[in-house]
């Protein structure tokens, strides 16, 4: 286990600059997520990490060595990546074990650790199997095993679940929570599905265009987004935006004046953006009127897609109501969850 | 799902695959027939599809005119050289071009592959007055190190830069993130996947040895050395004429390998004519 710290680590090709200058730092034993959506630099500030990418400028340190020249297999790295690259001629054995035969384990010594690799991670029966004879979720556990049976430093996976089904990610996610929580080996861990990102993660980092937008625990995330970037890229559904004026009267946006919280009112006649999350709308007769024009029961909760004004927003309500495509409904937004961005530049205001 | 067809196309199809396979059948059926047949027999008319009398003392003359174990040897040996070698230089450039980032990669395998436009026959002139002065002419040398490091190595070369460029990047990251270095990624991971490939590089090579002719008739002048090729244009009467039935008598033992390796490995080499993109 280790502590990972990145210093204005930069990555450029050529005069195109796709990281610029990030600064990072991972405590022993955390588990960190790194979200963003494609080509926001998430997979290559990974790779830079493990050291199958160059780095252009700055530094990367794990557990206390500046490792920026290193080669990968001197850095104590372990890494699953997307396609799981199992060596398709191998068994899971000789696959769990190639690393340590590498590195000069005794026979004994590998099996020993093949075979702790593979109890935790229910692999025993498969051990002689070949990748091809393997579901896609016996494939991520053997891609896991590999990395495991090393007891590396840092683990880093490449969005390990991307290429299994809806079902079977959500049984892998938990799988590799509960094995980070009992290895507590430190974990950077590379995805565009923020619902991974917040339901894995002890620290997000989200990236956009290769800058961080935002370093922090799920819920602050959630509950405090930095800027507009974060607020719509965290939640799913995720949060609507209205643009209009904060007045005294509330937020004017096109066609519907909104509540504002008390604190807004500093921000008078600026033009902003309102954001608020599709659960905190409440059903209100003293609410504003919303035009009802799509009705999604998911079971546990129905997800409305309804007119405020001139803009479409989604609600989300937990109650068992009566509503139909047409109908005018009154909603009232919660004022304790009401985010305020600048209309330029997406900046937080309250 | 497959179409099923109804009896009566079937039976036409299979019809015309019969008149199709006439082509490609009759010349090895008139080769091994005549092989046997009295020599007054292979022209008679109208053809006898099958020899009405059986000579097989042909097959004995084929050893006793020509020292035909020797050369059978020689093209045995030959053909595994080329093959060996031919695999290990073409394996090694193959994944050098596909793998290895260097300046001008693409230009310098471009210029490799232009090697395959120049005909063996243009630089075979040149190639024997280099062999002469190395003191290799009327020795082996020149048909082995002519196709290892020559038109046959570059294609094959060709078909392994191919198969290694379709390889996951991921499989020689993660090799790399396992401890390995790059001679070991191309011994432990990228060779033993890039079986079919070099599969299809070692049937080619072996038949484009086995069948070579030309350079054979050019570096060698003592019958001991001959290969097979060559040596089937030696079975002539005092004459100069040719014995057909004993010529077609040693060219059936010249294909009888070819043709069990074809057998045994039909599928590897179907395989192999799919990677090489080639029609045969």
């Amino acid at each position: 286990m280790a502590e990972v710290t990145l210093s204005n680590v930069r990555k450029s090709y050529g005069a195109v600059d796709i990281i610029h200058g990030i600064d990072l730092g991972i405590t022993d034993g955390e588990f960190v997520v790194l979200v963003g959506p494609s080509g926001c630099g998430k997979s290559t500030l990974l790779r830079m990490v493990a050291g199958l990418e160059t780095i252009t400028g700055g530094e990367v340190n794990i557990g206390g060595r500046v490792v920026n020249d290193l080669d990968p297999k001197d850095r104590d790295i372990a890494m699953v990546f997307q396609n799981y690259a199992l060596y398709p001629h191998m068994t899971v054995a000789t696959n769990m074990g190639f690393s340590l035969e590498h590195r000069g384990g005794s026979r004994a010594e590998i099996a020993e650790r093949v075979k702790w690799a593979a109890d935790i991670l229910g692999l025993a029966p498969l051990l002689d199997r070949y990748p091809r004879q393997l579901s896609g979720g016996q494939r991520q556990r053997v891609a896991m095993g590999r990395a495991i049976v090393r007891d590396p430093k840092v683990f880093l996976f490449d969005e390990p679940l991307s290429n299994l089904d809806a079902k079977l990610r959500v049984v892998m996610r938990g799988e590799i929570k509960s094995l980070h929580q009992r290895l507590k080996t430190t974990t950077i861990y590379v995805t565009h599905d923020q619902v991974e990102a917040m339901t894995m993660a002890d620290k997000i980092v989200v990236l956009n265009g290769g800058k961080v937008e935002q370093i922090g625990a799920p819920l602050d995330l959630y509950d405090r987004p930095a800027n507009q970037f974060v607020a719509g890229f965290i939640g799913s559904p995720s949060m609507n935006f209205l643009t209009g004026t904060i007045t005294t009267e509330g937020f004017s946006a096109p066609g519907i004046m909104l509540p504002l919280p008390e604190v807004a009112h500093e921000h008078k006649d600026r033009k902003a953006v309102y954001g608020i999350r599709p659960e905190h709308f409440a059903l209100d007769e003293n609410g504003v009127p919303a035009e009802i024009v799509l009705v999604e029961p998911m079971g546990s909760e129905t997800q409305v897609t309804m007119k405020l004004g001139e803009t479409l927003v989604t609600g989300v309500f937990r109650e068992r109501v009566s509503l139909s495509p047409g109908a005018t409904i009154r909603v009232r937004p919660e004022l304790g969850n009401i985010h305020l961005f600048a209309a330029d530049g997406g900046q937080r205001l309250n | 799902m497959k179409a099923e067809l109804s009896p009566r196309r079937q039976v036409f199809l299979y019809g015309l695959l019969c008149v199709l396979l006439i082509p490609f059948v009759f010349p090895t059926w008139w080769m091994v027939t005549s092989s046997v047949k009295p020599i007054s027999d292979i022209f008679a008319f109208p053809p006898q599809l099958m020899p009405e009398s059986y000579d097989w003392t042909t097959y004995a003359k084929v050893f006793e005119l020509q020292p035909f174990v020797k050369q059978y040897w020689n093209s045995a040996y030959i053909a595994a050289l080329v093959t060996i070698g031919t695999m290990i230089v073409s394996s090694m450039a193959g994944y050098a071009f596909a793998r290895i980032k260097f300046p001008f990669a693409n230009t310098i395998f471009m210029v490799v592959l232009l090697g395959l436009l120049i005909p063996s026959e243009v630089t075979i002139v040149p190639l024997f007055q280099m062999f002469l002065k190395a003191g290799m002419v009327n020795t082996h040398w020149p048909l082995i190190l002519v196709p290892i490091f020559g038109a046959p190595s570059v294609f094959a070369t060709f078909v392994m830069r191919q198969f290694f460029i379709a390889l996951p990047a991921e499989l020689e990251e993660a090799a790399r993130v396992d401890g390995l270095g790059r001679f070991k990624i191309f011994r432990k991971i990228a060779l033993p996947l890039a079986r079919p490939a070099l599969a299809s590089v070692a049937i080619f090579t072996f038949l484009h040895s086995w069948n070579l002719y030309l350079e054979p008739i050019v570096f060698l002048s003592s019958a001991d050395k001959f290969t097979l090729p060559q040596a089937l244009t030696q079975y002539t009467d005092a004459y100069g004429g040719p014995m057909w039935n004993i010529q077609l008598a040693a060219a059936t033992l010249t294909a009888l390998p070819v043709l069990l390796v074809f057998i045994i490995a039909q599928k590897q080499f179907v395989e192999g004519l799919a990677h090489t993109g080639l029609k045969g």
